[in-house]
């Protein structure tokens, strides 16, 4: 497979009263033609910031101050604005978490789909509205062309979403960024838009990167994953690695199986306590050391970078953190019952 | 208030309502809410007197009966006649006019400067959004009316004296015509009051739709910024602007009568209601029609405005589309 995109240090930052506030903090990924990657992490942890970069999508606070995103080799960040939105919609298409506010009130559902067609595709208003139905019965949404005329309040949440993705699609993107396109819907509704994404994928080679704090979802839909913290990669790995062998404990947090090093019991964590950091200074340490139980001295004087695993069963297995776990946890069986 | 209705949804969540127009939705809104069909009579009404109004009167508004002085209602003179022998029926129909011309200039000026200001502070943001919003602060942290009368003692005279001169050079007679100082300052003090009021609501809106979803999805969907702004940007703040406009129109008719108190208003001879009620209320105990007539229609003017601004509100109210 060749690389389709590949983002090489990147760095977002917004600017604040009081400073900044570092949103992303150089960090590189390859997504291969047709694959799909996850993007997990808690809230606040970069996922989006760092998918609006790719395409210029700041708000105006925000600045991106290094890294290259290569499409096909060509950098997005070197492109003027023109050549940018033809990217947008036409090479990367973006779907958003919230389906209810996605689509403007004030345009039917066929005009606002067929703006994209013609502005990118160059077709008629005629051709777009004829393909705009298509599209709408391509994602589950019966009767497409009566449904063209209704205004966006006609329609429900997870049909929203239907119509938002079939937008996202409509000019053939290479890649399509699912920004927790599920998160505000109806669990039922969530399985079938997950179900959706995989359909149109399997079908149009597209690659996905799709962002999610539900590692439930990972597993049915994921390539291989990206574990973010604090604007940092913290693990990368192909998806099956990810589960039987995670190797960065905010992973293993992640998956809710975090051992207590600190409690005297040992008693397992579903969650991870204390919250992601403020992100107002660049760490000279590990920005996970206030909550992980492995941590050792070395962890709050520099910060690990990302660099491939030891025994890893996968070549692209990469994680930043000063321990191997594997070790503690034997010895944090140990060392429980001492404390 | 109209009860908002669920629509009732299957399995896909397809609405069964076929409502297909959002501004006829929002007119059927409008048309279901009884106040603001009450309202909407006398506001057309207005506009239509003062349209017609010259060709409506039994008499001039200038004619003056000195047999007929302060006299009662009568058949002959429907609200009686004024000190000066005119017929208050006539007047206050003529009056109708300096009311909306008063009205839709000043709310035409405030708006327009109310925009570009707005519109500028929300898009441009940083220094440029401080200053506007200073302006706007100080501009409304001061007493409306006092302002007004600040304008009159300070430009009235300037402003005469100028058109004398420009009479004195030109020998044009419309420089003679001190109305259209009168006008110009009333004008002038109304829209300096409210374009404060338009200037935050726009820059609010702008700022709230810039950072919807649907923007985002579009800018995301490649659109250009030119078609953003037209097709998702300004329709979307246009609901609240009729809204604050329709109010605006009421609120700077009762403005203009309150400047008359203070003698910023429309002088003599164009009838203007804030006038006729100020000068009527000083002799309102012997002689009430006097006052009664224009404050009742006065009255009328305001509640219906206000009327249709809710009803507008309710009808225009994006909130209730969200859903
Ligand atoms: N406009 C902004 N101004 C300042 N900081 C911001 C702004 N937008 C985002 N941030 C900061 O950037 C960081 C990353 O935010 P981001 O939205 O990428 O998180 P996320 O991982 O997508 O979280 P979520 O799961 O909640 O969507 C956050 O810590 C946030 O505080
Ligand atoms: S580097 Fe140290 S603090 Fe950071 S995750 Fe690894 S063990 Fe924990
Ligand atoms: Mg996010």
């Amino acid at each position: 497979m060749s690389v389709l995109l590949d983002v090489q240090d990147l760095q977002t930052r917004f600017q604040v009263r009081k400073g900044f506030v570092y949103a992303v903090n150089g960090v590189s990924f390859q997504l291969d033609q047709g694959d799909t990657l996850a993007v997990v992490g808690e809230s606040g942890c970069g996922k989006s910031v760092t998918m609006l970069s790719l395409v210029r999508l700041l708000p105006p606070a925000a600045s991106i101050e290094s890294g290259q995103v290569l499409l096909r080799g060509e950098d997005l960040l070197q492109l003027n604005l023109r050549q940018l939105r033809d990217v947008r919609g036409g090479e990367i298409g973006m779907i958003f978490q919230d389906p209810m506010t996605s689509l403007n009130p004030f345009i039917n559902i066929g005009t606002q789909m067929a703006e994209p067609l013609i502005y990118h595709r160059g077709m008629s208003k005629s051709e777009a509205l004829a393909r705009s139905a298509e599209l709408l019965e391509m994602v589950g949404i019966p009767d497409g062309e009566a449904r063209l005329r209704e205004y966006p309040h006609q329609f429900s949440g997870g049909m929203r979403q239907r119509v938002m993705i079939a937008m996202s699609m409509s000019c053939e993107p290479a890649v399509l960024i699912a920004d927790e396109p599920t998160t505000a819907l109806d669990v039922t509704i969530q399985a079938q838009i997950v179900e959706l994404v995989k359909e149109l994928r399997d079908r149009s080679g597209v690659a996905v990167i799709w962002i999610t704090h539900d590692l439930s979802v990972v597993a049915g839909i994921a390539d291989r994953v990206i574990v973010m913290y604090a604007g940092y990669i913290v693990e990368e790995a192909p998806v099956d690695a990810l589960f039987e062998d995670p190797r960065h404990p905010y992973t293993v947090g992640l998956m809710g199986a975090l051992p207590s090093l600190a409690g005297e019991t040992g008693t397992r964590l579903t969650t991870i306590g204390g919250s992601p950091p403020d992100l107002v200074d660049l760490p000279d340490f590990c920005p996970f050391h206030p909550r992980c139980p492995y941590a050792i001295d070395r962890c709050r004087k520099e910060n690990p970078m990302l660099e491939p695993v030891i025994d890893a069963s996968d070549g692209g297995h990469r994680a930043a953190c000063w321990v191997d776990i594997r070790e503690v946890e034997l010895e944090a069986g140990a060392a429980a019952g001492s404390v | 208030m109209t009860t908002q209705e669920i629509t009732p949804t299957d399995d896909f969540g397809i609405a069964e309502a076929s409502r297909t127009n959002l501004w006829k939705d929002a007119f059927a809104r409008l048309a279901a809410n009884k106040l603001a069909v009450i309202g909407i009579i006398p506001i057309v009404l207005l506009f239509f007197i003062a349209i017609f109004g010259p060709y409506l009167t039994p008499y001039d508004f200038l004619a003056q009966d000195f047999t007929a002085r302060l006299a009662a209602p009568s058949s002959e003179h429907w609200l009686g006649t004024d000190e000066l022998g005119r017929d208050v029926f006539s007047r206050i129909l003529y009056g109708a006019r300096t009311a909306v011309a008063v009205g839709l200039v000043s709310t035409a000026i405030s708006l327009i400067v109310g925009l570009i200001m707005g519109s500028l502070a929300g898009y441009l943001g940083g220094r440029v959004d401080m200053l506007v919003v200073w302006l706007t602060d100080m501009t409304r942290s001061m007493p409306a009316l006092l302002l007004a009368i600040v304008i009159n003692l300070t430009l009235k005279v300037p402003l005469e004296a100028w058109m004398e001169q420009m009479y004195l050079a030109t020998k044009n007679g419309f420089f003679r015509q001190t109305m259209w100082v009168d006008l110009v300052l009333v004008f002038g003090a109304l829209a300096l009051i409210q374009w404060p009021g338009y200037a935050r609501l726009i820059r609010g809106q702008i700022l709230s739709i810039r950072s919807r979803n649907y923007v985002l999805a579009a800018r995301a969907l490649g659109m250009p910024t030119g078609r953003i702004l037209t097709r998702y940007v300004i329709p979307n703040a246009m609901g609240p602007l009729i809204v604050a406009v329709s109010a605006g129109l009421g609120g700077a008719m009762v403005l203009e009568s309150a400047f008359s108190f203070l003698g910023v208003g429309v002088q003599l001879p164009i009838p203007s209601w804030g006038k006729m009620i100020s000068d009527g209320l000083r002799m309102w105990q012997t002689h009430p029609y006097l006052l009664a007539g224009p404050a009742v229609m006065m009255a009328i003017i305001t509640v219906s405005f206000a009327w249709l601004g809710d009803g507008l509100n309710d009808a225009l109210n994006p909130r209730q589309w969200g859903g």
